[in-house]
């Protein structure tokens, strides 16, 4: 590839993730140049390495902006060092954090998704009603169909949304759900009891509804 | 007066598991008799305060006490090894910790990422502006808009053709095409010279589509109508 079309891919790939408002994914991008060039559609690989080489310039460039993989897709953002500016600029407009009870609520549904309500209420020993809801009015959870239990109960999932506020790349990016073993990790940890509760329980709890 | 400053708790599980933790127990060896009584004296004084948010903490109070009541009954000679009474509680507090640690890593998780600000949405964290993912009119509006259209719609034709059965499946699909294919439209010009049993299999399609969220009903400007759009369409 001569070094005027590198230039253009680099441009396109540049203004595509700058302009969009939430993350593009390399094959959007791909088909988009493909289409606009009026040629074979560049391979995910290509649109890869061109975001790498534009990371390197702007790390090179001492830039205040970086390109991030988030949610499958590119999404640019400034960087950490910039963050208290833009704290201050912003002060006053950004929402809180999420609360305890809908931190819960979402650590449950993006573990075991897709999870219903009975469930969710079951492992919080409270009703989850409005911390679904509320979660569902941020974009952060989404309904995935019904449940084969009695009742149907609704199916309730993470979406892109959530990994894109949450900076993953994807739901294998999330961080391991501590291991029960790991959790009584005491010397007064009881072998016979632990494996009483193992055969019994927690492991094979896990798929269950209630 | 009085005014007492409670510790907030999150719901019985995590009241149980800050009694456990503060008085350093093995939660695997739970003195049943002190931490019920503990318990309970918790759950009364929540209960001279906010009677309303006590009723999720009796549910637990009671498992506790008919614990501590099979804990002081002679365990019963049995050929399998003795149930401990206090595994399900056990087990329960377990997978509740499990969950309580996750959504704290996913706070950090969170905290971490607003520092990056991304063009658009202002900020990650901005969640008090998203778009309303919702219906907009009322039952009411969306019935009467129902009766007009069918008062408009055609009878069943005449015609010696055997009557047409609809299955959900078919009318979903459907709405949901057209609506891809036209966006954000009317409901009575999705339906139009259809039968009224076509129709109403409509509604109920488009109904079960928006409590989905497959689906967005909005308000129509005429009252006899409404409009169904794809979710993906903000405007």
């Amino acid at each position: 590839m001569d070094s005027k079309r590198q230039d253009e891919l680099m441009q396109a790939v540049e203004a595509l993730v700058f302009a969009a408002d939430q993350p593009v994914k390399a094959s959007q991008i791909a088909r988009i140049i493909g289409e606009v060039a009026a040629e074979q559609a560049p391979e995910d690989k290509v649109i890869e390495s061109v975001v790498a080489r534009l990371n390197a310039r702007y790390e090179a460039q001492g830039t205040a902006l970086r390109i991030h993989f988030w949610a499958g897709g590119y999404r640019m953002a400034t960087t950490e060092a910039v963050a208290p500016y833009l704290q201050a600029f912003f002060r006053g407009d950004r929402g809180r954090r999420l609360t305890r009870p809908l931190m819960e609520t979402l650590a449950i549904i993006c573990y075991r998704q897709p999870a219903t309500k009975p469930e969710v209420d079951h492992i919080r020993g409270v009703d989850s009603d409005y911390a679904l809801r509320r979660l569902l009015d941020y974009g952060l959870i989404a309904f995935a169909g019904r449940a084969e239990a009695i009742g149907r109960p609704i199916l309730y999932a993470t979406t892109d949304r959530f990994l894109e506020a949450f900076g993953l790349s994807d739901l294998g990016a999330l961080p391991n759900l501590r291991e029960v073993e790991a959790l009584l990790g005491d010397p007064s940890f009881n072998q016979a009891q632990a494996r009483m509760l193992m055969v019994n329980g927690l492991h094979d709890s896990e798929g269950e509804a209630l | 007066m009085y005014r007492i400053q409670l510790e907030k708790f999150e719901g019985p599980l995590d009241l149980l598991l800050f009694l456990i933790q503060r008085d350093e127990i093995d939660i695997l060896d739970i003195p049943i008799a002190r931490i019920t009584d503990e318990y309970l004296g918790h759950v009364r004084l929540m209960e001279t305060i906010d009677l309303d948010g006590v009723a999720d903490f009796l549910y637990l109070a009671s498992m506790l006490i008919s614990i501590k009541v099979r804990m002081l009954l002679p365990q019963q000679e049995e050929e399998s090894e003795p149930l401990d009474p206090r595994q399900e509680l056990v087990e329960r507090l377990l997978e509740y910790r499990r969950y309580k640690e996750a959504a704290g890593r996913l706070g950090m998780q969170h905290d971490e990422r607003s520092r990056f600000f991304t063009r658009g949405e202002a900020s990650a964290s901005e969640f008090a502006s998203m778009p309303e993912h919702l219906v907009n009119t009322s039952t009411y509006n969306l019935i009467s808009a129902l009766r007009r259209i069918l008062v408009d719609a055609p009878e069943e034709p005449t015609l010696a053709i055997a009557a047409r059965e609809y299955s959900l499946a078919e009318l979903r699909s459907f709405v949901l095409e057209a609506v891809a294919v036209r966006g954000v439209m009317s409901f009575a010009v999705l339906v139009r010279l259809k039968s009224k049993k076509f129709i109403i299999g409509a509604f109920l399609a488009v109904l079960e589509m928006a409590q989905l969220g497959q689906v967005v009903i909005r308000a129509a400007t005429s009252e006899n109508d409404f409009l169904v759009g794809p979710t993906t369409a903000n405007g």
